[in-house]
């Protein structure tokens, strides 16, 4: 009789220790696919237009890379504010979820898959996995919840629980946007290119005829004379408003002051004629004006050059024969 | 702009984070806790150090990392059995396959260089493009044991068109005293209507276990923008060559009270190199010139360990790809000063008159008896010769020693050096970097 008994009762220790044992198996092999599962939910980096791409899903064992989207062409267009404000607002949580309430912190989840990922497509967890369970019941419990509609409601909470959330991260967005204005990628070289220096020739001093001259206007320019404006006034390094418009390769504007006049044989400061700015600014067309008008071939500037001697083109009316 | 980059950190941050802190209640401990703290400060106080969701998830040095004295320099971690390597390719989106690029196929090599000459890395204001050549491509792509494997692209199922790509170089490369076979990352590349697909993340990840498949465990690679965490920071800077191109497609400018003819003037350089000996390199001038620069480059924390192989493939000159420079003293004929430039041009967008712009970039120098600054006085003259418009160099090694008297201006441009799962915890000067990546 006392056999009865005690073979019952080991029956039952045994049964309880591998009904124990078999519920471990099971928790721990579901903790594993819920691990699994973890991975891939975080992967895809919430694109705040979180437009239902097709495709997005398939990158999930890839991990989403927050990185790699600044170009406008398609995505950027569609990115709204509210994706923004809710980017902004889950970073925020994630950084302070200790002062999150438990009670919020499941809803915040539940919105915030509906916001990423959309309805709860994902298997129920295990009983026996509590957290995960609770989870998952916060997010399959909104359905099929807009994905707009759970931007705005975890807004509203997270507005709730830290009013002055926004300070912070307003800022970090000013930022992002400054950043992401470049189209440099996420790796790689970058395209630099000359820094502009304000100081550059600042000495120079220019009277208004010869602004007009630099910029070609020739209307301007035509004011000047017509007001009895010098034709051969010199600025600060006694460029007269020919060289100006030689300089920046304004036909027209040469065209009207040699008309008028212009002395086309005027030396700057370092002896330099109209007609060595165009050689060396391999202008032809408009050295080709100044020889017609007879600017002079053999005239030396400071270092000795003729402006034949600078020209490195094959012009024929540079040729000395002329 | 080789794939498009982070218009939404705060966003990326939030999707691990956030579930990270929801899941917090199973794995809350005050370590943890903490540590969220001090990452949420470091990032209030730093304005750089934005959230990387990507990277923050890589053995990569962590902006938090920089306080900590207790981090040895060297791997972030171990390498791992490579059976634990994933096998398989990294899943991609439905409509597009990986596909090995065998550069030896000249169709295939055409196919990249299209991609990359129509979506690869743009200026802020788009007005460039690199325009890397097909042969400069192959040169890249193929150094001594390089591996075909690590030429990856993505293309279209359905059109077979190539729309991606990244590849890997093996390097040997020395830290401090620590020489570590490498992986040189390099040509990230998403075709510009498909930026939004988020391929660059699943490249990164490919090329990564590819690496790892050759049981290398670390990657150089450079980046115009600040991930966690650059080991330097260095600026490009640029002489003009051709000063009135460069002002005429809006790569420089003119100030309002500058002349063309005098900055044109500025800029004019001598007919021919004034060293004497200065003489292309050629193959027998191979061991010598890895002599020289290995010699040179031992004074760098961070430096390529070129063998003759190396310099070989990196040095001897290429039309139009890499260009080479020594002086072999007229008496003793001892090769004693090496100079290098690489071309890279760029097309000019939208540019009635100009359609390319062509670039030479500085390599690797060492000026042992001839002074340094006249060295690259004549690269820039042979520059010149051969038509460049621009010759641009980094602060790096030496170079700031000839940068201003050369009349190189500074560029708006900064390149930021990158180790992968290697930390050099304090990281170092650009004049402490032997390094110059493509």
């Amino acid at each position: 009789m006392g056999g009865d008994w005690q073979e019952l009762a080991q029956s039952a220790v045994i049964g309880l220790i591998f009904a124990f044992l078999v519920a471990k198996l099971i928790s721990v092999v579901l903790a594993f696919k819920e691990d699994n599962l973890r991975i891939t939910r975080s992967a895809p980096a919430p694109a705040p237009s979180s437009s239902p791409d097709a495709a997005a899903p398939a990158l999930d064992g890839g991990d989403g890379d927050g990185d790699s989207d600044s170009d406008g062409d398609w995505e950027g267009v569609e990115s709204t504010e509210l994706d923004e404000d809710f980017s902004a607002a889950s970073a925020f949580v994630a950084a302070s979820a200790a002062g999150v309430p438990e009670q919020a912190q499941l809803r915040l989840y539940g919105l915030y898959k509906i916001a990423t990922e959309g309805p709860c497509t994902a298997p129920q967890p295990s009983a026996l996995k509590l957290k995960a369970r609770a989870k998952w019941n916060a997010w399959n419990k909104l359905g099929a919840m807009p994905t707009e509609e759970a931007m705005e409601e975890y807004i509203t909470i997270v507005d709730e629980i830290f009013p002055n959330w926004s300070d912070g991260s307003k800022k970090k967005d000013g930022e992002t946007t400054m950043s992401a204005s470049g189209s440099k990628g996420p790796m790689g070289p970058v395209f630099s290119s000359l820094m502009y220096e304000e100081d550059q020739g600042n000495e120079s001093e220019l009277g208004d005829i010869h602004v007009s001259a630099r910029e070609g206007a020739i209307d301007d320019v035509k004011k000047h004379l017509a007001a009895a404006v010098q034709i051969n006034i010199r600025d600060s390094e006694e460029r007269i408003p020919l060289h100006w418009a030689v300089d920046r390769g304004h036909l027209d504007a040469v065209e009207v002051l040699v008309n008028s006049n212009a002395d086309v044989n005027a030396q700057d400061n370092e002896g330099q004629t109209a007609l060595h700015y165009a050689v060396l600014c391999e202008r032809e067309d408009i050295a080709e004006l100044l020889v017609k008008h007879h600017a002079d071939l053999q005239i030396k500037d400071g270092d000795g050059n003729t402006a034949q001697d600078l020209c490195s083109s094959a012009w024929p009316f540079m040729k000395p024969a002329n | 702009m080789a794939a498009p980059n982070n218009d939404q950190p705060a966003a990326s941050a939030s999707a691990s984070t956030s579930d990270a802190a929801l899941a917090a209640p199973e794995d809350t401990s005050i370590e943890a806790l903490a540590r969220r703290v001090q990452e949420h400060m470091t990032l209030a106080n730093n304005p750089t150090a934005r959230r990387h969701k990507f990277w923050e998830t890589q053995p990569v040095g962590q902006f938090g990392d920089v306080a900590d004295v207790s981090l040895p320099d060297g791997a972030i971690e171990p390498p791992s059995p490579l059976s634990e390597v994933r096998a398989d390719p990294y899943p991609l989106p439905a409509a597009f396959e990986w596909f090995t690029c065998d550069l030896d196929d000249d169709a295939l090599l055409a196919d990249l260089y299209a991609l990359l000459a129509h979506n690869y890395v743009e200026d802020d204001e788009n007005m460039f493009r690199f325009n890397y050549s097909p042969a400069f491509l192959r040169w890249a792509l193929r150094p001594p044991s390089f591996f075909r494997a690590w030429h990856i692209g993505v293309r279209a199922k359905e059109s077979k068109k190539l729309v991606a790509f990244i590849s890997g170089v093996p390097a040997r490369i020395r830290a401090r005293d620590d020489v570590v076979r490498m992986a040189e990352i390099n040509f990230l590349c998403v075709h510009k209507k498909l930026r939004s697909k988020r391929l660059a993340p699943v490249l990164i990840r490919e090329v990564t276990r590819r690496v790892h498949l050759e049981n290398i465990w670390q990657a150089a690679y450079t980046a115009g923008v600040v991930l966690p965490t650059p080991i330097t920071t260095c600026r490009y800077w640029h002489r003009s060559l051709n000063p009135k191109k460069l002002i005429d497609v809006g790569f420089s400018r003119l100030g309002p009270r500058m002349t063309m003819s005098r900055t044109v003037r500025l800029y004019k350089l001598p007919d021919a190199p004034l060293t004497p000996g200065f003489r292309q390199m050629e193959l027998r001038d191979v061991a010598a010139v890895t002599r020289l620069l290995r010699a040179y480059l031992a004074r760098y924390v961070v430096a390529p360990d070129f063998d003759e192989l190396d310099v070989e493939h990196w040095l001897l000159p290429q039309e139009d790809v890499v260009d080479s420079y020594l002086v072999e003293s007229p008496e003793t004929h001892e090769v004693t000063d090496f100079c290098s430039f690489y071309t890279l041009p760029s097309s000019v967008l939208n540019n009635a008159n100009y359609s390319t712009l062509k670039a030479a970039y500085s390599y690797y120098n060492v000026a042992v008896k001839t002074p340094l600054q006249q060295l690259m006085n004549d690269a820039l003259i042979v520059a010149k010769q051969k038509n460049y418009d621009v010759f641009n160099a980094l602060d790096v090694m030496e170079n700031e020693g000839f940068l201003k008297e050369l009349k190189f201006g500074p560029g708006d441009g900064q390149l930021h050096y990158y180790l992968y799962n290697y930390r050099i915890r304090n990281g170092i000067k650009p004049s402490e970097l032997g390094l110059v990546l493509l």
